[in-house]
């Protein structure tokens, strides 16, 4: 017979903050940059939970539980901070990936060979440690538009609408995004290897 | 039009590739942007491995929920903002 394992349950909000609150923080730090913000984000995030924790059913740890929550205020906090931030002025960005590239449009600065795939060394914590780095010293707009995407997995569609951009700019985004990233992961991390 | 200048017009350079080859992550592209890819890519290691290391950024991003995991304090709630919340939800629950 298949031994029953036991669902993840909730432990009681009194614990939540000293058994959560870390993790979120560093979560919510990883998105908005502004510390107080994202305590705030925590604090939203466990009264959401305390509201709706009929709805937990186990099916993930509370951890992920409260990420998911996490993630939703995130995005309501870029929704309702978009109307502060200038217009896109792509233009005005100091980010621009044209150095790269030389007059004739071939690589100035050439991708080097990376000699390990790092999706093989997933547990090397090194690498993700330089990963997570490197998206955070992203320019912010380009970091926030890269982990909705990437991290997150939502369509440049839904994304539009959260940051309020055209689809032409966070396409440009996302590619000033990858450009950056690749270059400080062959930087940091390849020269490690 | 000279053949040099006719090719050029159906060719993309690197700088082209790069863009299109990030594009294509996030959309489809029309079937001649794809052919020109391609084609550039069978002649171009340089843009071959720059493609490459962006199907790698894909799987990595999706792989992690690190910036949770971090093992670095300087982002741990600070003990003010601990108990605030702590007394927010207790205040909430009673």
């Amino acid at each position: 017979m298949k031994e029953r394992v036991p669902e993840p349950s909730m432990p009681d909000p009194d614990v939540w903050v000293d058994q959560y609150g870390d993790y979120l923080h560093r979560f919510a730090l990883s998105r908005v940059k502004d510390p107080s913000v994202a305590e705030e984000l925590v604090q939203e995030t466990f009264l959401a939970a305390l509201r709706s924790q009929e709805n937990f059913q186990g099916r993930s740890s509370p951890r992920t539980w409260l990420i998911a929550i996490l993630k939703h205020k995130i995005i309501d906090y870029y929704r309702k901070k978009r109307h502060e931030e200038p217009r896109d002025d792509l233009e005005s960005f100091t980010d621009s990936p044209d150095h790269f590239f030389n007059e004739k449009g071939s690589w100035e600065i050439r991708p080097n060979k990376w000699s390990t795939n790092p999706t093989k060394v997933y547990e090397q914590r090194e690498f993700m440690e330089v990963f997570y780095r490197c998206v955070s010293e992203l320019p912010e707009r380009l970091a926030r538009t890269f982990m909705l995407r990437e991290m997150d997995g939502l369509s440049t569609e839904e994304i539009c609408k959260i940051l309020n951009i055209t689809a032409t700019n966070c396409w440009v985004i996302l590619y000033r995004a990858r450009m950056n990233l690749r270059q400080c992961l062959e930087l940091r991390w390849l020269k490690l290897t | 039009m000279t053949e040099a200048r006719w090719m050029k017009h159906w060719m993309f350079n690197c700088k082209d590739v790069s863009k299109k080859v990030s594009e294509s992550l996030d959309r489809k592209l029309p079937f001649h942007h794809r052919a020109m890819i391609r084609m550039h890519l069978m002649m171009c290691k340089f843009c071959w491995r720059f493609r490459k290391q962006m199907l790698i950024l894909r799987e990595i991003s999706q792989m992690t929920d690190l910036p949770g995991e971090s093992l670095d304090p300087a982002f741990a709630l600070s003990a003010e903002a601990r108990s605030r919340i702590k007394n927010v939800i207790n205040s909430a629950i009673e």
